[in-house]
């Protein structure tokens, strides 16, 4: 059943890439509210990079490096958005204003947390999320020319 | 009053989680919504009849001036005592009427947010929520005469009352919101208080609104609907299509009569024809039936037209008789129901030619009929006598060819009357085979609770200050008369009297004489049937409907999916072209700035690559090519300096096209079809790429107040202390609009995934 990869330099290939490839994602998704990226962009490179174990090992690869369900990440992400949303009215702010508190902890220096990052991850779930499901939905190993193949 | 409400709500709303726990006994626990609704009014009695109203308002869209405004003043609670009477009668009935394990638990749910909701339409200020509630009472309706739903003759009755009084409603709505609009309030008591002069459009909203009462009301020419709705359980029909629903459309026009006469000259005398062509048809079907329900319910049809006449005429007098004849009516109609289904349940049939003896059989079933009866009739000493002289007082002085007209259509009453009492309760006819009742005992509910109303009625009529004072309130309410009228036991030797004499005295030769009026009957009925009536209407109207709805879902629905892309395109780029013609300030071209020579490559790049799709047969081919296409544009954004931009644009077309490459796998290699058929799309494609390019050179020329950017970028750092102020936008300044779009995002996911994935699956097993 188990189906062996199209091409082992692409597995390898995909291998060595989809490491730096979620760093350079998280990346996005943190550095976002000051620096060029965010939620939405740092969502799709962790797309492609699902996509790309899709191009290297199919379905049964995606579901190893993901054992979650894509409407599970887009529930929870929309999820996450909107409770950051209502989370503003608890400091007395309106919906979705955000806020941020600085924080010093030792070694790392100061930072600083803003509210909406957790909204910019509920964006990033749900891209993640869809990007995963429609993956999932068309990229069937038993494609139209091979039907014996389906499980 | 909004806690009335919730109860209403909450108790449908256990009745249905509920429900097979509770059976029968669902309806003492509905008849709690009844009991608050009685709690409610005793609280605030005093008040109402002083004059005033209880007004709770509760604030919920501020932005949009929508809040939810209850306001009960005396006319409110003529009607809230209605609901709530009739309606504790009824649930107690209704217990007892059903058998066990007949499930009836969601009929219980239903009848209670129907009480709910007719608690709202009398008690609603706002135009909205008086049209919500309205319309739950109509889809409750719908699915208590519908409740039989193996019976095809139910389902088609609850679809015509349905459509009929929904459509209705939905012209109430737009005459409501017209009014509303007009007169800058969407409180009906300040839309009341300061009607707007008459003009093109308050006309058309009169018409509307009256419309929505007609309709409700069972008024001709749209009555039809109310006995067909008799397919209903008992309970049901003696509630909403005797006692309550029906009577919405009453409180409508007596709300806002006063100030359709004020505006409108062609309201009164419309009002009275209505009613009074009502009041006929209705008398004059009423004692052509041989189903005692039937006979009540063109009965109903014909006293909605008495009271449709009195309320909504305008005329202080004449609303203080129509008030008290809509109490008399509630209490002798819903009893009579209730008796006709104690009949039905004990002697299994509703046909007055076979129904024999039940006044031996069912002596206090008797006794309760025959005094409601008399009431209908409007004997002396009964209540219907004590409100019919006081809307004949109020006829006579308006003129003697009202009080004549009235008169006149008011004999059938009596007529019917005696059609109904000696059909049920009297010997059977030759040739039929006689059915007899059992004897109930008053421990009965289903005997205790008409004959409960039936005391409450008895007593009213003996001494009729105990509701005068009511009557007086809900006139004041909506007149600003006091003592418009009175409710006296005796009217003394007079005018009223006199037309009361002659009224009983013709009604009574009509039911002697019953076989004449039977042969001039038929040789009406030969006429009629040739007319067009409102069943005839009715019939060829649903296939009607049925048929168009067909054809033009076919139409615009035709499943191809070039179709919907064209017409989606055309009307996106149609409807701003048009707006911009038609503005008055016109519109300027501003010439593009001439660029550098690195933006005339990229340009010209996106512009080979967008040409080639056009010629371009092989989907793949497509596919990279749009692609193309994406990257040139995310190179303009990086030679403007938007980073932001370029990075999401290049990524969702990387990983847009890997997603459309796996589409491709399950569609054939080249697109198919003639070449001719692509020339409509060409067409499409050049008018959207015209109006995209005019469109981008004419919206920057057009601007008129400064840049929205100016301030996002000084608000960024100290307001959501972040630099990136397309972030920013995107999380905070904008974060509605980002929270809605994840929101379509998984929904579209949602539903591309749900179509794909069994139509793949199908394509594999196949």
């Amino acid at each position: 059943m188990k189906r062996s990869s199209s091409s082992p330099i692409l597995s390898a290939g995909v291998v060595v890439v989809s490491g730096p490839l979620l760093m350079f994602s998280a990346y996005l998704l943190f550095t976002g509210h000051n620096q060029p990226g965010g939620g939405f962009s740092g969502g799709l490179v962790a797309g492609i990079t699902v996509l790309l174990v899709w191009a290297a090992g199919g379905l049964d690869s995606v579901r190893r490096v993901l054992p979650v369900k894509s409407n599970i990440l887009m529930g929870a992400g929309l999820s996450l958005a909107a409770l950051t949303g209502f989370a503003a009215f608890v400091p007395g702010l309106e919906f979705l204003e955000s806020g941020y508190i600085k924080l010093h902890w030792p070694l790392v220096g100061e930072f600083k947390i803003v509210s909406a990052l957790f909204f910019d991850i509920g964006v990033y779930l749900v891209v993640v999320g869809m990007a995963v499901g429609l993956i999932k939905a068309l990229g069937h190993e038993g494609s139209a020319e091979s039907p014996e193949e389906s499980s | 009053m909004f806690v009335v409400v919730l109860v209403h709500l909450i108790v449908a709303g256990l009745l249905v989680v509920a429900r097979r726990q509770l059976e029968r006994w669902a309806f003492l626990v509905g008849a709690l919504g009844p009991v608050a609704t009685l709690i409610y009014l005793a609280a605030n009695w005093q008040k109402g009849l002083d004059g005033n109203a209880v007004v709770e308002t509760f604030e919920w869209v501020a932005a949009q001036d929508l809040d939810i405004t209850f306001r009960a003043d005396g006319y409110a609670m003529v009607f809230l005592l209605v609901v709530a009477g009739a309606g504790l009668a009824i649930f107690l009935y209704a217990h007892r009427y059903f058998k066990p394990g007949n499930g009836p638990t969601m009929f219980a749910a239903t009848m209670t947010l129907f009480a709910g909701g007719m608690v709202g339409v009398v008690a609603s200020d706002h135009v909205l929520s008086l049209f919500v509630f309205w319309e739950l009472t109509t889809i409750t309706s719908y699915l208590l005469i519908g409740y039989d739903d193996r019976q095809a003759q139910a389902r088609s009755a609850a679809l015509h009352a349905a459509i009929v009084t929904g459509a209705g409603g939905l012209a109430m709505l737009g005459g409501l919101v017209l009014l509303a609009e007009r007169s800058g309030s969407y409180l009906i008591s300040e839309i009341v208080a300061n009607p707007v002069g008459s003009s093109i459009a308050i006309e058309v909203a009169w018409v509307l609104v009256l419309l929505g009462a007609i309709t409700k009301s069972a008024q001709f020419p749209f009555h039809a609907w109310l006995p067909g709705a008799m397919a209903a359980p008992t309970p049901a029909s003696a509630f909403l299509h005797s006692a309550t629903m029906v009577k919405a459309g009453i409180f409508l026009v007596g709300r806002l009569g006063m100030a359709a006469v004020a505006t409108v000259d062609w309201w009164q005398p419309a009002v009275v024809a209505i009613g009074l062509v009502t009041m006929v048809v209705g008398g004059w079907r009423a004692l052509r039936q041989y189903d005692i329900k039937l006979v009540l319910a063109y009965g109903t049809v014909s006293q909605l037209g008495f009271m449709f006449l009195l309320i909504g005429s305008g005329v202080p007098e004449l609303i203080y008789g129509g008030l008290a004849a809509l109490l008399a009516h509630a209490l002798f109609k819903a009893t009579l129901f209730m008796v006709v289904g104690a009949i039905d349940h004990e002697a299994g049939t509703r046909d007055l030619r076979r129904l024999s003896g039940l006044y031996k059989t069912m002596p206090v079933l008797f006794a309760v009929a025959l005094a409601m009866s008399i009431s209908m009739a409007a004997i002396p000493l009964t209540f219907g006598f004590v409100a019919k002289e006081a809307a004949y007082h109020g006829l006579i002085y308006e003129g003697v060819l009202w009080i004549a007209a009235v008169a006149a259509a008011s004999t059938l009453t009596v007529a019917y009357t005696a059609r109904f009492l000696f059909g049920a309760f009297g010997p059977h006819e030759e040739g039929q085979e006689p059915a007899e009742g059992h004897r109930l005992s008053l421990s009965n509910l289903l005997l205790a609770a008409p004959a409960a109303l039936a005391v409450v009625s008895i007593v009213v009529g003996l001494v009729p200050s105990l509701i005068s004072p009511l009557v007086d309130a809900g006139t004041y309410a909506v007149t600003g008369h006091h003592h418009a009228g009175h409710l006296v036991v005796w009217p003394g030797i007079g005018e009223g009297l006199a037309w009361s004499a002659a009224t009983l005295s013709l009604g009574a030769l009509m039911a002697w004489r019953k076989e004449l009026m039977a042969r001039i009957g038929d040789a009406v009925g030969v006429v009629a049937d040739r007319l067009p009536s409102g069943e005839g209407a009715w019939r060829k109207f649903v296939p009607g409907l049925i048929g168009f709805a067909d054809r033009s879902s076919s139409l615009i629905q035709n499943g191809s999916l070039p179709t919907y892309v064209a017409v989606i395109l055309l009307v996106a780029i149609t409807a701003p072209t048009v707006a911009v013609l038609n503005s008055s300030s016109g519109v300027a071209l501003v010439a593009p700035p001439s660029g550098t020579l690195f933006e005339w490559i990229l340009g010209a790049i996106i512009v080979v690559f967008a040409l080639s799709l056009a010629f371009v047969r092989r989907r793949f081919a497509v596919v990279i090519l749009l692609g193309g296409v994406g990257y040139g544009i995310a190179g303009m954004y990086a030679v403007f300096g938007a980073p932001d931009l370029t990075l999401t644009q290049l990524l969702i077309e990387t990983l847009g096209v890997a997603l459309f490459a796996l589409v491709l796998r399950h569609l054939p290699a080249t697109f198919s079809g003639p070449a001719t058929a692509r020339v409509p799309r060409l067409i499409v494609a050049v008018l959207v790429g015209a109006f995209v390019f005019a469109g981008g050179l004419a919206v920057t020329a057009a601007r008129t107040s400064s840049r929205v950017a100016e301030s996002f970028l000084e608000l960024s750092v100290p307001e959501a202390g972040g630099h990136n102020v397309v972030n920013v936008i995107l999380v905070d300044f904008r974060g509605f609009d980002t929270l809605g779009e994840i929101t379509v995002l998984v929904a579209a996911t949602l539903g591309a995934a749900g179509l794909i994935r069994p139509m793949l699956k199908k394509r594999r097993s196949s």
